[in-house]
């Protein structure tokens, strides 16, 4: 009925086959034209975006090594040379403290996010959380840097300490040291943690805290029982974000580090520099199958697409 | 249980404000135990306020909550004898259905045979025996709230608060749904206190019904009187499908009223109610009550009869409902029963005889 009307006026001019112009530019638009194909935008961006730079990391990664490049060939050279020198250890140490982080930023960024769920009134708990990320417009260089006179010898922190006499002496492990690492992490990558466990909180309903306060669940209860399990893929996606961040970014180290201070970025770069192409990629090919490895394991902890399905 | 009263809820002058707003206003009643009671009313009008106050969910702003004889007003919910059921997604979605309905017990430390028995029970009582390792969201919405049922029931508090329990379920299932909490509740002999704003359901369900609009409770009756003798105005109106018209007091007296409608003059049991000659007062009859007087018939003394004009019939399956003006303007309703009394046919704008048994309308000062 509809497509005849459409093909009305085409009709009228003669041919009955021939579709007017219009029904024809519907036909471009329509399911079987761009539509159809509008879905494969994403397809096309992470093959081009993602997989394409991964594979070729991983590819890379065998190359020979030439003096300024490399050229194609099959070598382990790179992993061996991983290894076998102190950059396996440094790698393995800079894990350490990621998991160090992970664990400082969830004991301080979680107890906030589920402060601002239980806590700050609906209609402004998207503003608080949105205050979080107003760190995130200052350049990470800049933001990394101030932590110097922050953490320092002659620092806030010290300083206050002092004139409060806590401490007679400046704390000095604060800065330039695996310590000044972890801390820099922290405060760089916390609000992926508070955001995460806002968003899994978020999804729990009201009335479940209510259920808890007629059954007579309690504070700890609360917590162990149902908080943590229902914002377990929250806090694990936080985790990832900062792990990953912690492992890759090179600018904590460099700035906050000290001598010797690396990080898997770090050693990543320092091959860069040298010119030794195909050990960065190495590294990183290493980087993303941890990666990969933590995801697995994490998949396989919470089940991650069935937590998150709907509730209904 | 039974302690010195039989009376399960008494809440004396229960007011609450959610900072400016006047939720409720100083409302006071009392629940015997063992009922079904309905709170029923508009959007808005504070029952949820007055259900979580009982539950323990909110602190009241004055008066306070006696549960079997018991000041609990400043107790939590979980050390009041009472259980809520809300009106949706509240089971803990990471739990199966065992979990969720022995969670209560496991907090009180209840031995493992004796949670699972008393679960296998209750999963049994709400018709789901075999769900056990569901997830929430394996079940359907009816499901899930027969979960909540027997989550609260398994913890043999003897009150049940369930605030719209039906309300996201369909029509046919809420219906279902009403027969089965009735069930459950006369097996159980527990007291259920329903919020609900769909009439039906409340009249389905209850025993009795208070009727909370505006912060106030309005009328509270038996399920009956409520829906037959309404003595409010407000009852009236809200409650099955009442005319209502407004009229001033003629003459009174023996109990029985004339109130002059401006068109016509009725007549109209008084019973009693505080009304004297040229007061405002209303009068209510419901439509099933309301005959359109043939030309042909010839009424009984006792009816009422007023002009109105014919505007139209409504063909909705079960009941067919004739729509008339008044002379002053007021549209009114009659309702029939489709193909029950040989299909009447009347010309939209004929002049039309409206009539009631004497004895049926309602008289309301308020
Ligand atoms: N937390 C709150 N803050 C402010 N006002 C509130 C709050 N909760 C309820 N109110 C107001 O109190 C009044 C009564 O609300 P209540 O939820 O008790 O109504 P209700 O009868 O349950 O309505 P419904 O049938 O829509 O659920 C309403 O005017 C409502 O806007
Ligand atoms: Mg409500």
């Amino acid at each position: 009925m509809s497509s005849g009307a459409i093909s009305g006026p085409a009709r009228a001019g003669g041919g009955r086959d021939i579709p007017a112009p219009a029904a024809r530019w519907r036909d471009y638009l329509g399911e079987n034209g761009v539509q159809k194909w509008v879905f494969y935008i994403p397809v096309v961006f992470f093959l081009l975006f993602f997989a394409a730079p991964m594979a070729l990391t991983v590819v890379w990664s065998v190359f020979e090594r030439t003096q300024f490049w490399m050229e194609p060939g099959f070598t382990l050279f790179a992993y061996d040379n991983f290894f076998s020198s102190a950059r396996a250890e440094n790698y393995l140490f800079s894990m350490l403290h990621g998991a160090a982080s992970v664990v400082i930023a969830f004991a301080i960024g979680f107890p906030i996010a589920v402060f601002i769920r239980r806590r700050v009134t609906r209609v402004a708990q998207h503003r608080v959380i949105l205050l979080f990320i107003l760190p995130f417009m200052i350049s990470e260089l800049v933001r990394v840097f101030a932590m110097r006179p922050v953490l320092g010898r002659h620092g806030i922190v010290n300083s206050l300490l002092m004139e409060l006499g806590v401490i007679s002496e400046p704390i000095t492990v604060i800065l330039y040291s695996p310590l000044g690492v972890i801390i820099g992490d922290v405060m760089s990558f916390l609000p992926f943690m508070i955001f995460a466990g806002f968003l899994a909180l978020e999804a729990v309903q009201n009335y479940i805290f209510e259920v808890c306060d007629d059954l007579g669940t309690g504070r700890v209860r609360l917590f162990t029982h149902i908080i943590l399990p229902l914002a377990a893929p929250g806090i694990f996606a936080g985790s990832v974000f900062i792990f990953v961040n912690s492992l890759g970014v090179a600018l904590v180290p460099t700035l906050l580090g000290g001598p010797g201070a690396v990080n898997a970025g770090l050693i990543a770069n320092q091959a860069i520099v040298a010119l030794d192409f195909p050990l960065a990629m190495a590294i990183s090919t290493i980087m993303i199958v941890t990666l990969v490895a933590l995801l697995y394991i994490g998949h396989r902890l919470f089940d991650l697409t069935k937590v998150l399905e709907p509730i209904s | 249980m039974t302690q010195s009263s039989d009376i399960a809820v008494e809440v004396v002058d229960l007011a609450k404000n959610y900072g400016p707003v006047r939720a409720l206003n100083s409302v006071s009643f009392s629940i015997e135990g063992g009922r079904y009671y309905a709170l029923l009313g508009p959007s808005g009008g504070g029952k949820t306020t007055l259900l979580r106050l009982i539950g323990g969910f909110l602190r009241p702003s004055a008066g306070s909550v006696y549960l079997h004889g018991q000041d609990v007003s400043h107790l939590p919910p979980d050390r009041r004898p009472t259980s809520m059921v809300f009106q949706n997604y509240a089971l803990f979605p990471h739990m199966t259905v065992e979990r969720n309905v022995a969670y209560g017990l496991k907090l009180l430390k209840a031995p493992p045979g004796e949670i699972r028995d008393k679960v296998e029970r209750m999963l049994g009582m709400v018709g789901l025996e075999g769900y056990n390792r569901r997830m929430p969201h394996e079940l359907s919405g009816g499901q899930q709230q027969r979960v909540q049922l027997a989550r609260s029931l398994v913890l043999e508090r003897d009150i049940l608060l369930l605030d719209e329990p039906l309300a996201s379920l369909d029509a046919k299932l809420r219906k279902d749904m009403c027969l089965e909490l009735k069930r459950i509740q006369e097996k159980v002999g527990i007291t259920f206190i329903h919020v609900t704003h769909n009439q039906e359901e409340a009249l389905t369900v209850a025993d009795r019904i208070a009727i909370i609009a505006d912060g106030e409770l309005v009328e509270e009756g038996t399920a009956r009187d409520i829906y037959e003798t309404p003595r409010m105005r407000f009852t009236a109106e809200f409650i099955g499908d009442n005319n209502v018209l407004d009229g001033v007091v003629a003459d009174i007296s023996d109990g029985r009223a004339t109130v002059d409608l401006g068109f016509a003059r009725v007549d109209v049991a008084a019973h009693g109610l505080p009304a004297a000659r040229g007061d405002a007062v209303a009068l209510s009859v419901r439509s099933e009550l309301l005959r359109i007087v043939g030309s042909g018939q010839d009424p009984e003394a006792s009816w009422q009869l007023i002009p109105a004009t014919y505007v139209e019939a409504i063909y909705l399956g079960l009941t067919i409902s004739h729509l008339v003006r008044l002379p002053d303007g007021t549209e009114i309703v009659a309702r029939v029963i489709s193909g029950e009394r040989s299909e009447e046919e009347f010309e939209p704008g004929s002049e039309v005889t409206m009539g009631w048994p004497g004895d049926r309308a309602r008289l309301h000062v308020a």
